[in-house]
């Protein structure tokens, strides 16, 4: 067996309020860490590591350990993998305590975004400075995250007949589950009919097609199995993990738009959790935007590429489904709290803590994605240890 | 030829884009040493990492690497204009670069389809490229 296998396991998990919570983002991050010691039951001196990483605003950085009054940190670092972040944190976090770095590693996330009076696109549009090629992709219309990760939905559905009526399909499922999220941001029930009828913001991406832009903070604990297991908390193992990461490099010869480096760390993820695909009872998949779980699916290999649009039909992935995924209702309609909302989710449901919503948990696939199918990570969770 | 009132402002790097636009040719950096083509600017080659690169000409014709419509506008050039495709091209000298279709008469835009460069002009007088299905 691996010997991270089962080494190390989440003991706390703090969530704050999610959406339009008018905080700065350090505050919220700072709130974030309290509400996860108080669910694991530990005190603020016992935290000696601490792994940070910020979204889109500024104010989450290194700082954090002198504002949040920490003396006694054996790790601490700044992180930024984007999306794979989060992922990433509980990664390190977990090779650390593994090998006595430290005993409990706080990761933390937290972005404000919203602004009172300001409309969500504008938190998340293109930022371009004044270098002409940069001007260029303005003047073409390269309007961020939502335009690149359109242009790579066009190109599944172009090569694979992926149809927008299957995008929609994910996010239906997902409005399923987050109609039984008391944290999610959106819980009315959606049809395809609305699907269709909400207005495009870069075609094939409807508003519905989209995550949803949050403010808030998520903060995780890792400590050592052996700790875990006599804190308050269920502790939720992990079970295996890995990261990968590709670079479009503008050459033609890289189809990085349908093939993520999901792809190539499966494998690894599930060979460290002793586990096969088709072991995985539940799935919590970065969903910036429904295409992507769309592809994730294909590159992790629950099916084969290009057939991710069919696999989510007929509601494979919503309540009372064959797979489910993202059981929180994800980014698409909880919150977008980038890797930290499948992380969360995922956390929630190895802590059989879903309620209504609960899914059977034996081993948990957690992706993030970060940048346009650039940086991957993934976690294999579970109740039980290996 | 350029004025405050354009896009684009062509610095000492990016100037023999420009010109090239400006004289109706899609010119791009390439490697002296591995014969690779780049796009954007580079000082050093993507795939050896020589810094002996050169500006040269290129054929201005590829296929569509993907496409996709924008809705909602983002720069002044979009209004009135909605929808505007925009596109990663496979340029023939295997590059991917980022740019618009713009209409034709040569049916719908899709993957793998053919196009070649054509030029438009910033309100300042610089043209830059943008591609129309063959």
């Amino acid at each position: 067996m691996h010997p991270m296998n089962s080494a190390t396991a989440v003991c706390g998990l703090g969530i704050t309020d999610m959406g339009r919570v008018y905080r700065s983002a350090q505050e919220l991050a700072i709130e974030a860490v309290y509400l996860a010691l108080e669910d694991a039951g530990l005190a603020k001196n016992e935290l000696d590591g601490l792994l940070i990483n910020s979204g889109i605003t500024p104010g989450v950085d290194l700082q954090l350990h002198s504002a949040l009054g920490l003396q006694e940190l054996n790790v601490l670092t700044f992180m930024q993998g984007f999306g794979s972040s989060a992922g990433q944190m509980l990664e390190y976090a977990a090779m650390a305590v593994h090998n006595g770095l430290a005993n409990y590693v706080c990761c933390v996330f937290a972005d404000s975004p919203l602004k009172e009076n300001k409309r969500t696109g504008a938190a998340y549009s293109n930022r371009l400075g004044t270098n002409p090629i940069a001007a260029l992709m303005g003047i073409y219309g390269f309007a961020g995250a939502n335009a690149m990760f359109a242009l790579a939905a066009q190109r599944h559905m172009d090569l694979y007949g992926t149809t927008q009526e299957q995008l929609g399909q994910v996010a239906v499922s997902q409005r399923q589950w987050a109609h039984m999220n008391e944290r999610a941001t959106k819980r009315d029930p959606l049809d395809m009919e609305t699907y269709h009828e909400s207005p495009w913001v870069v075609e094939p991406f409807h508003v519905l097609d989209c995550c949803l832009v949050t403010n808030g903070g998520v903060a995780v604990i890792v400590t050592t199995a052996d700790r875990a297991k006599d804190l308050q908390q269920p502790p939720v193992y992990l079970r295996g993990f890995a990261q990968g990461h590709n670079h479009d490099t503008g050459f033609t010869n890289v189809d990085a738009l349908v093939r993520g480096p999901g792809e190539k760390i499966a494998a690894k993820a599930l060979h460290m959790a002793d586990a096969k695909i088709d072991d995985i009872t539940q799935c919590q998949l970065y969903d910036c935007y429904t295409y992507t779980v769309i592809e994730t699916l294909e590159d992790y290999g629950f099916c084969a590429k290009g057939e991710g649009g069919a696999f989510v039909e007929g509601g494979r992935l919503g309540p009372g489904g064959s797979l489910p995924t993202n059981t929180g209702g994800g980014s698409l309609s909880s919150y977008y709290m980038w890797g930290m909302t499948p992380v969360s989710e995922g956390i929630i449901q190895g802590r059989a803590q879903g309620g209504e919503r609960q899914a059977p948990n034996d081993l948990i696939l957690v992706t993030g994605n970060g940048g346009i199918l650039n940086y991957q990570a993934a976690l294999v969770l579970s109740p039980t240890p290996a | 030829m350029t004025s405050d009132e354009g896009w684009i402002h062509p610095n000492e790097e990016t100037q023999p884009f420009f010109d090239g636009a400006n004289e109706g040719v899609l010119r791009l950096q390439r490697c002296n040493k591995c014969d690779t083509w780049m796009y954007p600017f580079k000082r050093r080659c993507q795939h050896c990492g020589s810094s002996d690169l050169t500006w040269q000409d290129a054929s201005g014709t590829g296929t569509i690497y993907t496409h996709a419509k924008l809705h909602r506008q983002h720069h002044p050039r979009h209004e009135g204009k909605l929808p505007v495709v925009i596109a990663w091209i496979d340029l023939d000298e295997g590059v991917r670069m980022p740019s618009n279709l713009v209409a034709s008469d040569s049916g719908e835009p899709r993957a793998g389809k053919s196009v070649r460069v054509t030029f438009e002009t910033d309100p300042g007088g610089n043209a830059f490229p943008v591609f129309e299905l063959v």
